[in-house]
């Protein structure tokens, strides 16, 4: 497969006019197809007419979560819907949250992310296995599409123990292995303590999802013998494929030719000082059926400004560190706590008193969400209460699609453990 | 080799281009693809020094050439096919050719000239069949061939070239994309409106969408050609169906 790799070093100036012409091509389609950015833009006074240099860019309003949500589920869409060919949702801040794809979407991101996979070194010749969670539906069909492109065989996630993984990995004798670095923590983990030789097919974990630090990184290739790269992606936006590393792995390479980004103080929405860390924003700039203007992805980092030595002009990001938004991340999922609180609404009528829970268990986030129990919770039997936590788990597991067990406690236990805090990782 | 900036052009109060922008890499075929007054020929005139900009900028070869005249740009290596032909009738071919070279006899030696007409008559044979017959006796595709030789004659770096395939038959539109495409091979950049979309975008390497003055969409020919915006207004794909 031919990859663009041409355009990953232009020149600034280079950079600069190709920023523009996409830019203004952008701006030229929302302004016209979604009343929405029509809206915004008219309020702020600013036509497409007014795109004539990519700082003017900062003068237009943030899109966030919440607009997707209001939007749903067509609203935002700036093509016809007989050009949709594939139609996705997944949770919002507190309700879902609808994308929807072109073809020509579809072989943008086909191609976006078969240029992560081959630019972390994979080949025709792998065999890459897939091992996310279904919450990540959208990232492994995209994997999974990006892998075919490259010519490679995958084997996508199915629902399977980790032993039948690891036999499945020796059987057939993967070569790539793509998933959340919680996962092959717990993987290496698990093979250790069973005695278990990691499969010498194995040479690449491609991590995505969630960052890893460079201590825990480094037991892990030792544990497996493997090399290991990252990718990052805003599931909104464009999924993996969006930041991958380059052979001298420093930070995420943004795929700048896809989406121009900025950098804001999560508090004023200002930009950040060069190098300081605050919420990354995106204007995607290929996309046709969902175009996003400056959206706000509640991830932190910063630029890395140095010049890399790979060569490549595009910009660098440092792995994610945070989020500003007050969603967490558990297995590259995530997870906001209003949409919990919607759940809990749902299921007992009033918001309760909670504290989400992480249990870390040999490296494997699980989930715990405490509910404090009071006098609304009365239900004559036990078999009610547990019949009323069943629904809340099954409405977590199928919006997220993580388990979750719920768990009822006295409230003073809760708030000795929270210590005001609404997330608690032990 | 051509970079244009946030362009905007009027004819009187009507404005026809809308802050375009665009850029030729050398060795390039780039197309432009739109409906009728979507501004393609307005933006080639403008280019070429014709229509003035009222903003924007237009480098060649990193330096503005926005404020030059016609006579100029031809001077600096861009040289316009324009639509219709417009070929000298009185004159013959051969005289045609000349005047393509016009700016070229003061200060270049004349060997080098007919060097170059000598490289048209390869391109196309039938002209230098015909190289004494006046113009106006040609058929519609041979004055298609003598303006792009006549545009060759300037040896520019950037050929544009005006809906080259207009009123001709579909295999005479075939012999001009496949000189385009040799001109092209032989390092001549080329920036081509076509009203057949369709083989515009088998031709060219990357392509611009215009709608109404301004620019909707852009990319690689193979990904435009997959759109279903173009597909639906360029390519009859609704119509396809109709007929198939």
């Amino acid at each position: 497969m031919e990859i663009e790799r041409q355009v990953e070093y232009l020149s600034p100036e280079g950079w600069k006019q190709w920023h523009l012409e996409l830019l203004q091509s952008t701006i030229n389609r929302v302004y016209t197809r979604v009343p929405f950015y029509r809206k915004l833009m008219d309020e702020k006074g600013i036509k497409p007419e007014d795109i004539t240099d990519l700082s003017v860019l900062k003068k237009l309003p943030f899109t966030t979560r919440e607009h997707l949500e209001k939007n749903y589920p067509y609203d935002l869409f700036a093509v016809p819907l007989k050009d949709i060919v594939r139609l996705h949702t997944f949770p919002g801040p507190r309700t879902p949250i609808v994308k929807g794809f072109t073809r020509r979407d579809l072989t943008s991101i086909r191609r976006l992310t078969a240029r992560f996979l081959v630019t972390s070194g994979v080949t025709s010749e792998d065999i890459v296995q897939i091992c996310l969670d279904p919450g990540m539906s959208i990232w492994i069909e995209e994997l999974k599409e990006g892998a075919e492109e490259v010519g490679a065989s995958v084997i996508p996630p199915d629902p399977q123990s980790v032993n039948n993984r690891i036999r499945i990995m020796r059987d057939f004798r993967t070569s790539v292995l793509v998933t959340t670095p919680s996962y092959a923590l717990y993987l290496s983990h698990f093979m250790q303590e069973k005695g278990i030789n990691p499969p010498e097919s194995l040479r690449l974990i491609l991590l995505v999802g969630e960052g890893i630090e460079a201590v825990e990184r480094l037991r892990l290739e030792k544990a497996l013998g493997v090399d290991t790269r990252l990718g990052y992606g805003v599931t909104e936006a464009v999924g993996p494929g969006m930041g991958y590393e380059c052979e001298q792995r420093q930070g995420y390479h943004l795929a700048a030719d896809y989406f121009l980004a900025e950098i804001i103080d999560p508090e004023s929405g200002k930009e950040v000082k060069e190098g300081e860390i605050g919420e990354l924003v995106i204007t995607t700039l290929n996309v046709k059926a969902n175009p996003l203007i400056r959206f706000r992805t509640g991830d932190l980092c910063c630029f890395l400004e140095r010049a890399c030595p790979c060569g490549r002009t595009t910009p660098r990001i440092s792995q994610i560190v945070g989020q500003s938004d007050g969603r967490v991340s558990i297995r590259g999922i995530k997870i906001s706590l209003s949409y919990i609180e919607t759940l809990l609404e749902e299921t007992y009528g009033h918001l309760p008193l909670y504290l989400l829970f992480i249990k870390q268990k040999n490296y494997l986030e699980e989930l715990e969400l405490w509910v404090a129990m009071n006098e609304k919770l009365f239900e004559p039997s036990i078999l009610g209460l547990h019949q009323i936590a069943t629904k809340f788990e099954k409405a977590f597991e199928e919006t997220f699609g993580l388990p979750c067990r719920l768990k009822l406690v006295e409230k003073d236990h809760l708030l000795q453990v929270a210590q005001g805090r609404k997330v608690v990782r032990a | 080799m051509l970079t244009v900036r946030n362009l905007s052009t009027y004819y009187g109060p009507v404005q026809a281009l809308r802050n375009v922008s665009l850029h030729i890499g050398r060795g390039e075929i780039v197309c432009l693809i739109g409906a009728n007054g979507a501004g393609k020929s307005t933006l080639m005139f403008t280019i070429m020094g014709v229509v003035k900009p009222s903003s924007g900028e237009i480098l060649f070869e990193g330096k503005p050439i926005q404020e030059l005249d016609p006579p100029a740009i031809v001077s600096q290596g861009i040289s316009l096919v324009p639509e219709g032909r417009q070929i000298f009738y009185p004159l013959t071919v051969e005289e045609n050719l000349e005047l393509g070279a016009y700016q070229r006899f003061k200060r270049e030696p004349k060997d080098s000239i007919l060097a170059d007409m000598e490289n048209v008559y390869e391109l196309f044979p039938r002209l230098k069949e015909r190289r004494k017959q006046l113009a106006g006796t040609l058929s519609g595709g041979e004055q298609q061939m003598l303006a792009i030789g006549r545009a060759f004659m300037a040896r520019p770096k950037l050929l544009m070239l005006d809906e080259p395939s207009l009123g001709l038959a579909p295999k005479l539109v075939d012999s001009i994309l496949e000189a385009i495409k040799t001109l092209n091979e032989k390092g001549l950049t080329i920036l081509l409106v076509e009203q057949n979309a369709r083989k515009a975008l088998e031709l060219a390497h990357r392509g611009y969408v215009l709608e109404t003055g301004r620019i909707v969409l852009q990319g690689r020919t193979e990904e435009l050609a997959a759109d279903e915006d173009v597909r639906r207004a360029y390519l009859g794909k609704d119509y396809r169906k109709f007929i198939d």
